[in-house]
């Protein structure tokens, strides 16, 4: 199976498109976005201010919308596989799916997706990835502020632009 | 079909929520997770506590009124929202042409409902609440759609898609 993974055969593009990936800091801000194939409407730079924002808010609504019940655990063992709401991982519109990524310390990764993409969120962990090498190790970048830095661009270009 | 459902809802194009059901109804819909830091620091606990159904239903509007302009911003005029899902629950969404918007919150296992959610439109909320001659044309307040045909037919019809595990 690996020797006929060639660079053509790894190629998704029948499978699937990344159409763009947002980055939204712990307070709601844009900080990165980029659009890696078209196939979305064109967005001016307030409206994307504007999306991100929105759905920041939304995503934490959508934590305190949990309708499960709790699970009736034994007392002993407090908290024992009752894992922490997350907002919303993936949405899905007739168009394009969106898989979110949160991590620990609260930045969003939006990937906006083909709605055929497989591994969406192994996709966006790598991200999450080359962000973590090449922007906040970057030591010239603030931490919140929006992400310019041109190595990480080659690298998401490298990453998530097919051939 | 595997998984369960937790709730449906029903809302006018007036954005008011004209139907509500929850199953499982032995358990309140709003249990441990509330607590969020949206709500930790702006209210206090009794506060917390004190958010009921209606406003669970004025949330899901907002949430699924945002996204659905969200997905349009992005996807296009023609786009429409289908689904989200969190690690613990999974909302379907469905919009009429007459803006009649359905939702249903399920477990995360649950495929797509958007077929079940149009069945329930078009064999039982047109059926029993359009065509009941007892029913006005709009609902405020959800008057005329809770009838006995409807609440039945409902039953019976998640019964049959989630049928009732032993517990």
């Amino acid at each position: 199976m690996a020797a006929c993974r060639s660079p053509a055969a790894t190629s998704a593009a029948k499978l699937g498109v990344v159409f763009a990936l947002l980055i939204i800091n712990k307070a709601g801000g844009l900080i990165y976005n980029h659009t890696f194939a078209p196939g979305l409407q064109a967005l001016n730079s307030n409206d994307s201010l504007i999306l991100a924002g929105t759905f920041h808010g939304i995503h934490a609504i959508s934590r305190t919308l949990n309708p499960v019940p709790p699970k009736h655990s034994n007392t002993s063992v407090p908290n024992s596989r009752n894992l922490p709401t997350t907002g919303i991982e993936s949405l899905e519109s007739s168009h394009f799916r969106l898989t979110c990524f949160q991590t620990p310390t609260g930045v969003k990764f939006l990937l906006v997706t083909s709605p055929e993409q497989p591994n969406a969120d192994v996709v966006v962990r790598r991200c999450y990835e080359i962000y973590g090498d090449y922007v906040v190790k970057n030591p010239f970048y603030s931490l919140e502020m929006p992400v310019r830095v041109e190595k990480f661009e080659k690298a998401l270009a490298g990453y998530l632009v097919r051939p | 079909m595997a998984g369960s459902v937790y709730s449906f809802y029903i809302f006018d194009r007036h954005t008011e929520c004209i139907y509500t059901k929850r199953f499982n109804s032995a358990q309140p819909l709003r249990p441990h997770a509330a607590v969020t830091s949206l709500t930790k620091s702006s209210l206090p606990p009794t506060a917390r506590k004190a958010l009921s159904e209606s406003d669970d239903a004025k949330l899901i509007f907002g949430t699924i009124f945002s996204l659905r302009r969200m997905v349009r911003q992005l996807g296009g005029e023609d786009d429409q929202f289908l689904s989200y899902r969190t690690n613990e629950y999974k909302l379907h969404y469905y919009e009429t042409p007459t803006q009649l918007k359905f939702i249903m919150l399920t477990d995360t296992r649950v495929g797509s409902m958007r077929t079940v959610l149009h069945q329930i439109w078009a064999t039982l909320y047109v059926e029993f609440v359009v065509k009941s001659p007892m029913a006005p044309a709009e609902h405020p307040g959800g008057v005329g759609v809770a009838n006995e045909m409807f609440e039945g037919g409902l039953e019976g019809f998640i019964g049959s898609i989630f049928p009732p595990q032993p517990a």
